[in-house]
């Protein structure tokens, strides 16, 4: 036990001395905060609309306004005789609204009409998003001009729960904790791992008697340390600028993150182990950290999204459960019934990912 | 004729010569400019997708007539909502949705019918709200689909008299790697390049060849150039290597000129080198500029609308974005391969995307050969 603290304050004083990987270790989990938590959103706001009216009538000038109430849209001048699609080509609109000539009369006459909308799919959800909202214009116009009978025998009472504003920062916030904290610490424990093997180092700890686990303890307990510090101070901090505060019992949120730091920690100690130089260990952990954080979390879309044999692997990282114990904490507050299979799955993992570390280092000890 | 000779006598060509072996003899060099962007462009273009489908829906029906199980089976007819459990409670119910079991409950409540008949029902939806985005889209899609089944009692109103009619340019189908891939390539094109341009001029320094090579008689701009043509060659294959894994694995159609793709393309990976040898000149040893990368990449990233949509982020970072030269090169390979658009279009952000590979190759040449002397 002594062995492992002693390895612990040698690497603690090791990483204080190293100035660019202290701004590794503070700054970069800070910077990455403030641009995903700012940069990423998902819904866009003031979309650019062209109007094409070619009825010109009161009919058709209440269509607009119904429109522009949406408040989703900003009006964007563009000379009627050009094609409107050029607008859209040219990036000066997302969507057009063309009102054909016969509109009102048509209508008057009790003829069907349609209004045609073209919407710039380049990105795909802010294209369904536009949809929704003309489509629900359309209906409001035709219930306000009494065009369609009184329909809305049923109406539903919609709730949003948890997020009745949509705000979308209470979705993104808490999962960007769950990618800063599983890259960097990960990323500065396979750093000091690697290190020691490149500078050989790593052969007079084989030569003394410290064994392969108590090294591995002695490390990842260091960076542990460092990993919680880290934590302090993006949750701190994420919480002050973005307003995302814990709503339930902080327990979960505590032990849910100190696991899932085990977890990064380890991550970085198995990567650490297996490679020999500092440029291909980099690279692995943030590689693999960004794409199991990123990409195969759920923090972005839905995991369900992911289609099958690939929806498999999200299962296998860390990244996922801890997202759901910080949306829990900070967004839902169900508290201990509606994470424990969390916990217990990144309690597992940490144990296995520190237990093949381990084995691999042993064998190389042998080995050498 | 004998000009040509002249060139592959030079002590230019030698040294293209030289860095090329040295590039082809370093297999680790080789397996990162192909595996990380294949499995990244392939992740990207599966993983991440915004459908709003198969939402997992709970009902209570305390109802229980033919119009109330009617209701139900038509939303979730087209597999947008699929019917998961009957919860037995309310209790029940808002517990699963509470739990992220559930992402919408519908309770039909037991005077539904006595509602209907007097033509003013409510049922109670509650959505879970914590994905901002597919709640919204949620929302609006349990409207209309209620709206299209009140129609059906009122006779003789099939189609309404006015109708929205929705074309979707560029991407009719909805798909959403479309978005994704070509950001992705960009996003390749900037790790990559940085990073293979930081770390060969580095390596040199690491292991102090950099000197030898400045005792030969070619001049700092013969070393520099020698070492970023096979480069920018080797990233034009990663670039070849993304469209062809996009247009096969995802069916992404290439609606404009090859031609302008390439020359805008090779444009932006002459940015990347020189970021790359900027931030080689900056730092030290090949751990410093692994390091400092990210600090660089990671920004560029994300502010450049690969992943979330530049429209959607607050003014400040829409503004900043315009300071990113991925940005403009996203937005030409979104241009170029789904809009088919041209030069007449793209005139802005090629100029800004010219004007960034002027500045930084200049920067970078400059900060490059004060170091050598």
């Amino acid at each position: 036990m002594k062995r492992v603290f002693s390895q612990c304050i040698k690497e603690i004083a090791q990483f204080r001395r190293d100035r660019l990987t202290l701004a590794l270790a503070f700054l970069l989990p800070f910077l990455t905060l403030l641009i995903f938590g700012f940069a990423i959103r998902l819904e866009s706001k003031d979309i650019p609309l062209i109007v094409q009216d070619f009825d010109r009538t009161n009919l058709s000038s209440s269509y607009i306004e119904r429109l522009y109430a949406t408040n989703q849209f900003v009006p964007q001048q563009w000379s009627g005789g050009n094609p409107v699609r050029d607008a859209i080509d040219k990036g000066i609109a997302k969507v057009a609204v063309v009102i054909p000539p016969q509109f009102s009369r048509d209508i008057q006459a009790g003829r069907n009409t349609s209004v045609q909308a073209l919407i710039d799919a380049t990105d795909v959800n802010n294209a369904r998003v536009i949809r929704g909202s003309i489509e629900r214009v359309t209906n409001f116009f035709m219930q306000d001009q009494g065009l369609i009978p009184d329909t809305s025998i049923i109406t539903p009472q919609i709730r949003l729960w948890f997020n009745p504003g949509r705000l979308e920062s209470l979705y993104i916030v808490p999962g960007t904790y769950g990618v800063v904290l599983w890259i960097f610490p990960s990323l500065l424990t396979a750093i000091a791992m690697v290190r020691e093997k490149e500078k050989g180092t790593i052969l007079q700890v084989y030569a003394s008697s410290i064994s392969a686990t108590e090294l591995l303890l002695g490390k990842g307990l260091a960076y542990l340390l460092i990993a919680i510090a880290e934590a302090l101070i993006v949750m701190g901090l994420g919480s002050i600028i973005f307003h995302v505060g814990v709503i339930t019992n902080p327990m979960t949120l505590l032990l849910g993150t100190l696991l899932f730091l085990m977890d990064s920690v380890s991550f970085g100690l198995l990567v650490g182990v297996r490679i020999s130089n500092q440029n291909s260990a980099v690279q692995i952990v943030s590689l693999v950290g960004f794409i199991t954080s990123l990409l195969l979390s759920g923090f972005i879309y839905p995991l369900s999204n992911i289609p099958f044999p690939l929806s498999l692997t999200p299962n296998l990282f860390p990244s996922r459960y801890y997202i759901d114990i910080t949306r829990d904490a900070f967004v839902r507050g169900t508290g201990w019934t509606g994470v424990w299979f969390d916990l217990l799955m990144l309690a597992v993992l940490g144990f296995v990912f520190f237990n093949v570390a381990r084995r691999l280092l042993s064998r190389m000890q042998i080995s050498q | 004729m004998k000009y040509i000779w002249r060139l592959f006598d030079s002590p230019f060509w030698s040294l293209v010569r030289k860095e090329i072996n040295q590039i082809l003899r370093n297999r680790q060099l080789i397996v990162l400019l192909i595996v990380p962007p294949t499995v990244q462009l392939l992740l990207y273009g599966f993983a991440l997708n915004p459908d709003v489908h198969n939402l997992r829906l709970g009902v209570i029906d305390y109802a229980n007539i033919s119009a109330s199980r009617e209701l139900v089976s038509a939303m979730t007819s087209n597999h947008t909502f699929n019917l998961e459990s009957i919860p037995t409670s309310e209790k029940d119910l808002s517990r699963q949705v509470e739990e992220g079991k559930l992402d919408v409950g519908v309770i039909i409540p037991p005077d539904f019918p006595r509602q209907l008949a007097n033509k003013s029902a409510e049922i109670q939806v509650f959505i879970d709200g914590v994905n901002a985005n597919t709640a919204g889209i949620a929302a609006n899609y349990v409207n209309q689909i209620i709206q299209q089944y009140n129609l059906t009692f009122v006779q003789n109103q099939v189609s309404t008299p006015v109708s929205t009619e929705v074309i979707f340019l560029y991407n009719p189908g909805l798909t959403s790697s479309w978005f994704f891939v070509p950001g992705v390539m960009g996003l390749v094109l900037t790790l990559i390049g940085t990073l293979v341009s930081a770390v060969t001029v580095v390596r040199e320094k690491d292991t102090g060849t950099l000197e030898q090579l400045l005792m030969t008689p070619s001049t700092n701009w013969e070393i520099l150039l020698a070492k970023i043509v096979p480069l920018a060659f080797l990233l034009m294959g990663d670039v070849l290597l993304a469209l062809t894994l996009g247009t096969i694995v995802f069916s992404l159609p290439f609606r404009g000129s090859f031609l302008l793709f390439l020359a805008l393309s090779s444009m932006y990976v002459f940015v990347g080198i020189s970021l790359g040898i900027m931030l080689a000149t900056i730092c030290g040893s090949q751990q410093q500029v692994l390091l400092t990368s990210f600090f660089i990449n990671l920004p560029m990233i994300q502010t450049s609308g690969a992943i979330s949509p530049i429209e959607a982020m607050p003014p400040l970072f829409q503004f900043l974005s315009l300071f990113n030269p991925l940005r403009h090169y996203i937005t030409i390979v979104r241009g170029i391969l789904l809009k088919g658009v041209g030069l007449d279009v793209l005139w802005l952000n090629v100029l800004a995307l010219l004007g960034f590979a002027v500045v930084l190759l200049t920067i970078s040449v400059q900060k490059f050969r004060s170091q050598l002397s």
